[in-house]
């Protein structure tokens, strides 16, 4: 029966390939069989044809993006953006998860994780609508609190330069409670003789949390920057959208890919021209996360992704 | 090798299932035709044999799917159930309503054709990709034969400008409304608060803009007016008043700049933007937010204009007439304590027509039974007792019927209504008593202005330039929309720069497209 080396490989690991199956499915379905339909950036769309039948243009569905000169300021935004989200993100995540390990009230301790965690099931429109309540000119609370001390308000709707400040605040607020559990998680499966140890040694808190916890974490953080890297060129339309809108006034600081490209196909409804935007995405992100695993890789063999 | 069988079925299955996956994608034809019931051979069978003999074969019972608009009706299954009893006698065939919601009928809409979805009719409008659609192959062509065989009532009732309105490059997608609505754009007001401050009648730009300072000077937690730009709107909410009615000027396409003169026999059309009627009209507005006339966070807004008129937070608001009666005669019911009136702004300039396209109902493409579908609009359009019971409801329940033109409406008239049955608005709609008299009396005075221009059914064809489209569309939202609504302290720089991002933008390219298209438009009705 050697000979059936496949099938009773099968057979042995028949539990843990069932379990796999979900997910492999889960890629299939949504990952790799719509990966397709990317010919329809290179197509006229038409309903005849459908994704495959409509007949070729070129480059032509290409050409909107790259000759309307706001592609270079929209992809920077994109890009600086998603640095901002993942430097701040990722270091007060850092910094909540090792505070909240270190705190030692248990009662508190799931409070605070709670409390934490419940802006991350706030969905954007809410978040916009609230951030409206607290900003807005007229009867927004911060200019009402503004006035009632004796200070002019800010036109904060109508100016671009408070955006970036308001969007990474907004952006670290919600996706804070998700991303300390998840460090929390890593810290607490640190091996604790390891504390114990530097404790009989006579290592204070600081050398504690900087000697053990933090290079401990590294292999987390650097899993979790290069899943994110790759993402670096697709903005988060939700929040863009929500927030910002259609104000013309703020697009200067505010405008990413997509919603540029929502703004700009919305009327046209020409799905070529949207598929091109988001292969352009594609190809940056791809391009981006191959560099960031090649310096990875030459950092720390062990701890690139591939 | 019982474990053989076991492994190679177990991969036989994933294999099935990954092919099955595959072929759903690939062709939305196979599921369309999967779908479709045992009668999807009778459908085509039938076109045949009509060729030849003139009655029509409805022996085989259809069930034919219609898309609409709008939320669905809480008394849908009523109405229908009894529209289906009618329907099963007069043509043998049941149909069965699905509603787009407003919230997201705009993206669902084009979804359902992409998708390729099974269904029979559909409604469009000119404001509803109905060019969008019929350019991309999502209509079925009518041609005059099918018209006149299939929808014989409305092929007669129907006035031959407009099936023209509804052609698209020379062919008809649709069967239009068929109705003489008048479009102008008009503003509703505060009457109660015009009176309260002894101001003159509002009837032109001048007396509406100190209308709105005085509101705005004296009204305290009150907008003068309220607008809602940032739903993608590429203009202000009162351009279509002051700036086109005003100087008798006519927008070819609210996503590009481009307007003409109606009286202007050589139909040439022009930038909006880079005229001194729009550099006046700025500094109109400029006036009008400087003395705080609407919040500036107009652009950020996001509830309803209506809703919070109502609530007495807005002393007025833009919009077609149709609409501000509807709002006048539910602020009569509801809020009686506030005095609601519909003016106009412009009401010497000349008046458009609306065009036949404003609603209508089309075929699917792909519409197994195109026949019993058109039949089924040719009874909604112009049967009396269907089109009553479709646009009204039930009598007794909905709706009262008062003579033969007119109707009240019932105790629960609002468990069936807000969806597109307008796409089969005709000569027997009924009015509503209720609907305020000065709204039809305005409405008539128009009638007598209308203007019938040469270019009144031309359709701007972007498909050779809709990278500049899209490109100018985004510039006006970004630089326009503020610029006018105020937000730009230097309307004159901000007026150049406009112009100028608009040029990198390719607007000359449109022009000159456009231009072109509509001197063959010209060319050919001569």
């Amino acid at each position: 029966m050697k000979n059936q080396g496949f099938f009773s490989d099968l057979k042995k690991y028949r539990a843990l390939l069932l379990m796999l199956t979900p997910a492999v499915l889960f890629f299939l379905l949504f990952a790799y069989v719509p990966m397709a339909g990317i010919v329809l950036a290179f197509k006229q769309f038409n309903y005849q044809g459908g994704i495959f039948g409509s007949p070729w243009n070129g480059l032509e569905n290409f050409r909107f993006f790259m000759e309307s000169g706001d592609a270079w300021r929209v992809t920077r935004n994109t890009a600086l953006y998603n640095i901002a989200f993942i430097i701040v993100n990722n270091l007060l995540q850092i910094v909540t998860a090792i505070l909240l390990f270190e705190v030692a009230g248990k009662w508190f301790r799931k409070v605070t994780q709670t409390v934490l965690f419940l802006p991350y099931f706030i969905s954007w429109v809410v978040v916009g609508a609230i951030a409206y309540n607290l900003f807005n000119y007229d009867v927004g609370t911060l200019n009402v609190m503004l006035r009632s001390i004796g200070l002019g308000p800010i036109d904060i709707y109508n100016t671009a330069a408070y955006w970036p400040l308001i969007l990474i605040v907004v952006s670290a607020w919600k996706a804070l409670g998700y991303g300390s559990i998840m460090y929390l998680a890593a810290i607490t499966s640190i091996d604790t003789e390891m504390y114990e140890a530097a404790e009989i040694d006579g290592a204070n808190i600081f050398q504690r949390i900087l000697k053990i916890t933090v290079p401990n974490l590294m292999p987390t953080v650097i899993i979790l920057f290069l899943l994110a890297i790759g993402n670096i060129f697709r903005g988060d339309f939700g929040m863009f959208y929500n927030m910002v809108g259609n104000n013309g006034l703020l697009f200067s600081s505010t405008d990413v890919i997509d919603t540029y490209v929502f703004r700009s196909l919305t009327t046209s409804n020409e799905i070529g021209m949207s598929a091109a935007a988001g292969f352009y995405q594609s190809i940056l992100g791809f391009a981006t996360i191959l560099l960031a695993n090649y310096a990875v890789r030459k950092y720390d063999k062990d701890r690139a992704l591939f | 090798m019982k474990q053989t069988k076991k492994t190679v079925t177990l991969l036989l299955t994933v294999f099935l299932v990954l092919a099955t996956l595959l072929s759903a994608c690939g062709g939305g034809k196979n599921a369309a035709e999967n779908g479709g019931s045992a009668n999807a051979g009778q459908g085509n069978s039938g076109a045949n044999s009509t060729e030849s003999t003139d009655t029509i074969d409805i022996s085989k019972e259809v069930k034919l799917k219609m898309l609409l608009v709008g939320g669905k009706p809480v008394d849908y299954e009523e109405v229908f159930g009894e529209l289906n009893k009618l329907l099963k006698e007069k043509i043998n065939a049941t149909v069965e309503a699905e509603f787009l919601d407003w919230s997201d009928w705009t993206q669902k809409y084009p979804l359902k054709f992409a998708a390729n979805e099974d269904f029979d009719i559909a409604y469009t409008a000119n404001w509803a990709f109905y060019n969008d659609q019929a350019i991309r192959g999502g209509f079925l062509e009518l041609t005059e034969e099918m018209l006149a065989k299939y929808t014989p009532k409305t092929w007669e009732a129907l006035p031959a400008a407009a099936w023209d309105q509804a052609k698209v490059s020379g062919k008809v997608y649709m069967v239009p409304q068929n109705s003489n609505e008048v479009v102008d754009k008009v503003v509703l007001i505060r009457e109660d608060l015009r009176k309260k401050y002894n101001l003159e009648p509002v009837n032109s730009p001048e007396t509406y803009a100190a209308y709105l300072k005085t509101i705005a000077a004296n009204e305290k937690g009150m907008n003068a007016f309220g607008a809602k730009p940032g739903d993608g709107w590429k203009w202000h909410e009162l351009d279509e008043v002051l700036l086109e009615q005003q100087n008798n000027w006519k927008v070819v396409d609210p996503n590009v700049p481009f307007a003409f003169k109606m009286d202007d026999p050589s139909g040439k059309v022009f930038n909006v933007y880079d005229t001194p009627e729009f550099t006046e009209l700025l500094k109109y507005y400029k006036d009008l937010v400087d003395n705080g006339v609407w919040s500036k966070n107009v652009i950020s807004y996001k509830n309803d204009v209506w809703q919070d008129m109502k609530a007495g937070k807005f002393a007025s608001r833009a919009q077609n007439l149709g609409t501000l009666a509807f709002n006048v005669a539910e602020q009569r019911r509801d809020k009686p304590e506030y005095e609601m009136a519909v003016v106009d702004l412009t009401p010497d300039k000349m008046k458009s027509a609306a065009v036949s396209t404003q609603n209508g109902m089309a075929i699917h493409a792909t519409s197994k039974n195109p026949e019993r579908a058109l039949m089924l609009i040719d009874l909604l359009q112009n049967d009396k007792e269907i089109h009553d019971l479709t646009m009204y409801g039930i009598v007794g329940k909905h709706y009262e019927p008062v003579g033969d033109d007119q109707f009240t409406p019932g105790p629960s008239s609002t468990n069936y209504t807000g969806f597109s049955n307008w796409g089969w608005n005709s000569l027997l709609n009924r009015t509503d008593t209720t609907y305020p008299k000065e709204a039809d009396e305005m409405l008539n005075q128009w009638q007598e202005h209308v203007y019938h221009y040469p270019l009144e059914t031309f359709v701007f064809d972007d498909s050779k330039v809709k990278n500049e489209v899209s490109n100018l569309g985004n510039v006006m939202l970004r630089y326009a929309i503020p610029l006018e609504y105020g937000l730009i302290q230097d309307i004159e720089k901000g007026q150049a720069d406009l112009i100028k991002q608009l040029q990198a933008a390719g607007i000359d390219k449109v022009g000159a497209e456009m231009q072109s298209q509509v001197d063959a438009f010209l060319a050919a009705q001569k």
